[in-house]
């Protein structure tokens, strides 16, 4: 797999349960890219867009957003992706556990380039791990940023 | 529906009456003799022919009786209008005759300014001072009606408003349903299945088929949850109303059933051209769920089959899915359609017994009714009415 992008992943989820089972399934799925994890939207924000005279951070090869977020949630951490120009090209994939019209609604409304739902089944969920890997790390084309 | 044609009929001959006493009474000054009689003073003469004076009555009169019958008309149009849907309609109609009348009044003080037929002007005001006094005599005891129906208007948008709240409370508890609730099975069946991978080579096989067992009931229950939401989806969603063939939906949702099972030999009847008016998706769902309920109960029978129809009862257009699997007791028939009400084990059939509350809810917000005739092993016929009012 050396094509495929070797880029830091940013996983945002707040329960630590989905957030191991999600390294999981990267890691079964040979997905061996760095993975940040941000507990909430506030540190999603701090690491994505930094202060003036906070350290600058490489940017991510893509972000994994869960919704529902402590502090900021996930739609308003996917608004400020879009509207800062350091970010506003970053591929951001929605994974959450709702499939409800309004979460879908607004994350295409915001912009998020993909929604993936977890499914409750590990199994079925480590292959929908597996296909954002191969897709979004090996298939797909990413602007420069 | 009944009580508001009644209304509407008995207001037209309201309507009649009045007009009928109308023409009666603006006939008769033809009748009286002497009553276009001109041998009075004109009120000009009165006025001992001062410009200015006249001009202000005549201005104020005109104005006066144009402005009644601008208002007069606007009421009539009024009623017109909202035909059914405002309450006291004659009431308005005499209200609009009272004022034309009044208007009338005024217009003879222009005419006798210079026409003296000052007993056609008092003609006039005696239909005006009838008017005026029916009108008087009729509004005081429509007084506690109006305040009952004002009363019942703000307690309808009581609720309402309650009902509205509810409806959001409701969203907020799915969306949360939608979130929270899932998570926990994930990790049940994640780490479940992590245990299994990471220490296979430690656990007998009683304790690998335990952490099966608990990976299948964290399923289930993502199952139920999910079934659970659709079928508040079904409650909540906003309806639509169109033209829907019930026939082409029953043959694609047939089709796509078959594919799921092509070792089967089931044979679907579907009757041509069953057109309802309803909201596609919902329907769809009600639809789906008869169809594959039948699919499904018929898959231990040997020449199944599953039939869409229509047949009218009481006059009624009633439309049923019949086949002739598993059946039920009759018995239960009264839980058949509550939620998680199950009328076979999950072993031999399984499912999470949303499905046909769902239905019924679809049905319901179709003003319609469902219900089901059954016997073991004997096939079950499901019948609903749709826009029954």
């Amino acid at each position: 797999m050396n094509h495929m992008n070797q880029k830091t992943i940013l996983l945002v989820e707040d329960n630590p349960d989905d957030a191991d089972l999600t390294l999981r399934a990267l890691k079964r799925n040979n997905i061996l890219n760095e993975v940040r994890v941000a507990r909430d939207g506030v540190e999603a924000l701090e690491y994505l867009l930094p202060r003036a005279d906070q350290q600058k951070t490489a940017m991510p090869a893509m972000v994994l957003l869960d919704l529902k977020l402590p502090r900021i949630d996930g739609i308003e951490v996917l608004r400020s992706i879009r509207a800062d120009e350091r970010t506003q090209l970053l591929p951001v994939i929605i994974l959450t556990t709702s499939k409800e019209q309004e979460d879908l609604i607004n994350g295409y409304r915001h912009g998020c380039n993909s929604y993936i739902r977890k499914p409750v089944d590990f199994s079925e969920f480590m292959t929908a791990v597996q296909h954002i890997g191969l897709y979004w790390l090996g298939l797909n084309e990413s602007p420069q940023i | 529906m009944s009580g508001n044609a009644s209304r509407g009929d008995s207001s037209s001959k309201r309507l009649l009456l009045i007009g009928g006493i109308a023409a009666t009474v603006l006939a008769v000054p033809l009748a009286v003799p002497g009553i276009f009689s001109s041998q009075f003073l004109p009120h000009a003469f009165c006025y001992t022919g001062d410009a200015g004076l006249i001009s202000a009555h005549l201005i104020s009169d005109a104005l006066i009786w144009l402005s009644y019958v601008v208002i007069a008309g606007t009421l009539v149009y009024l009623v017109r209008q909202l035909k059914n849907e405002m309450p006291f309609q004659w009431m308005f109609l005499a209200f609009g005759l009272f004022i034309i009348a009044c208007g009338f009044t005024h217009f003879m003080e222009i005419v006798t300014l210079w026409k003296p037929v000052y007993w056609v002007s008092a003609y006039v005001k005696i239909i005006t001072a009838v008017a005026s006094a029916l009108t008087a005599v009729a509004l005081p005891p429509l007084v506690p009606r109006i305040r009952e129906l004002a009363k019942s208007a703000a307690r309808s948008r009581e609720i309402q408003d309650e009902l509205a709240a509810s409806n959001r409370e409701l969203e907020a508890f799915s969306y949360s349903v939608s979130h929270d609730l899932r998570a926990p099975l994930r990790a049940i069946d994640g780490f479940s299945q992590a245990v299994l991978e990471d220490s296979a080579g430690k656990l007998d096989e009683q304790s690998k088929a335990d952490l099966q067992r608990a990976r299948a009931a964290a399923k289930r229950m993502g199952a139920l949850i999910d079934d659970l939401l659709k079928l508040s989806q079904t409650a909540r969603s906003d309806m639509s109303r169109e033209r829907v063939d019930l026939s082409r939906m029953a043959q694609e949702i047939a089709t796509q059933l078959k594919a799921t099972g092509p070792e089967r030999n089931t044979c679907f009847t579907i009757a041509p051209g069953l057109v309802v008016v309803g909201d596609r998706g919902l329907l769809q769902v009600a639809l789906e769920n008869l169809l594959s309920n039948a699919w499904k109960f018929t898959g231990k029978t040997v020449h199944a089959t599953i039939e869409l129809g229509m047949e009218q009862q009481n006059g009624h257009k009633t439309f049923f899915v019949r086949d002739n699997g598993a059946g039920f007791d009759m018995q239960y028939a009264s839980k058949l359609f509550g939620a998680f009400q199950r009328m076979h084990d999950s072993n031999s059939f399984p499912g999470t017994g949303v499905g046909l509350a769902t239905v019924q809810r679809i049905i319901r917000r179709h003003g319609g009714r469902i219900w089901a005739k059954a016997a073991i092993d004997q096939g079950a016929t499901f019948y609903f009415e749709l826009n029954r009012q």
